[in-house]
């Protein structure tokens, strides 16, 4: 099913993420200047839109390669995809297996048969799977 | 930002931080279009894999 998974994500969110990882490395938190509006109009047109789960984790991968930020954009946009198990009812070991999907699919380190399988757990997703926000 | 939105934050920034070790910093998917992640471990999977054997016994029992 389809849902505004990412609606509360909004580029200040986004920002916020990569601000806070990159200060324990004492890593630059700067926009870059090639990728930084390019991404920012791509996340502003899609982040609140129905979106099956994969999807999600596609624009967020997406984000990722366009590299809106100095550091840390895998990291930002990983942690971000990963959180949204959070609002599942799952398992604890599902949970783990969805969350290391979402954040190889993000990262671009996913295989095929990666990319196939939480495509199939995102569309075989019911509404009673959901948490209520 | 919202207070949800707030609370949000710091649960998305302690995942992040708990997983930073295994990105890199630099653009590297953007330069040569292909992801990097370091390897999760043995230590990590051998983890998951007690806490896994944990789950089912404690189940069974």
């Amino acid at each position: 099913m389809k849902r505004a998974w990412l609606e509360l994500f909004d580029w200040e969110f986004v920002t916020a993420t990569n601000a806070a990882l990159c200060q324990p490395k004492r890593a630059l938190h700067k926009r870059t200047s090639d990728g930084h509006d390019r991404t920012r109009r791509l996340w502003e047109e899609s982040y609140r839109r129905e979106m099956f789960l994969d999807e999600a984790a596609d624009l967020c991968r997406e984000c990722h390669r366009f590299a809106p930020f100095c550091n840390f954009n895998g990291n930002t946009f990983a942690a971000i995809a990963r959180s949204l198990v959070d609002t599942l009812k799952l398992k604890a070991d599902e949970a783990h297996v969805i969350r290391t999907l979402l954040g190889h699919v993000v990262a671009g380190t996913a295989s095929e048969l990666e990319t196939e399988e939480l495509r199939a757990f995102s569309r075989s997703l019911k509404e009673e799977q959901l948490k209520k926000r | 930002m919202t207070q949800a939105q707030r609370k949000l934050l710091q649960s998305v920034v302690r995942d992040g931080l708990k997983i930073q070790n295994r990105f890199s910093a630099a653009p590297l998917y953007a330069v040569t279009g292909k992801g990097h992640l370091k390897s999760e471990g043995v230590g990590t999977l051998q983890k998951i894999k007690r806490s896994l054997k944990r789950r089912r016994e404690a189940g069974v029992a």
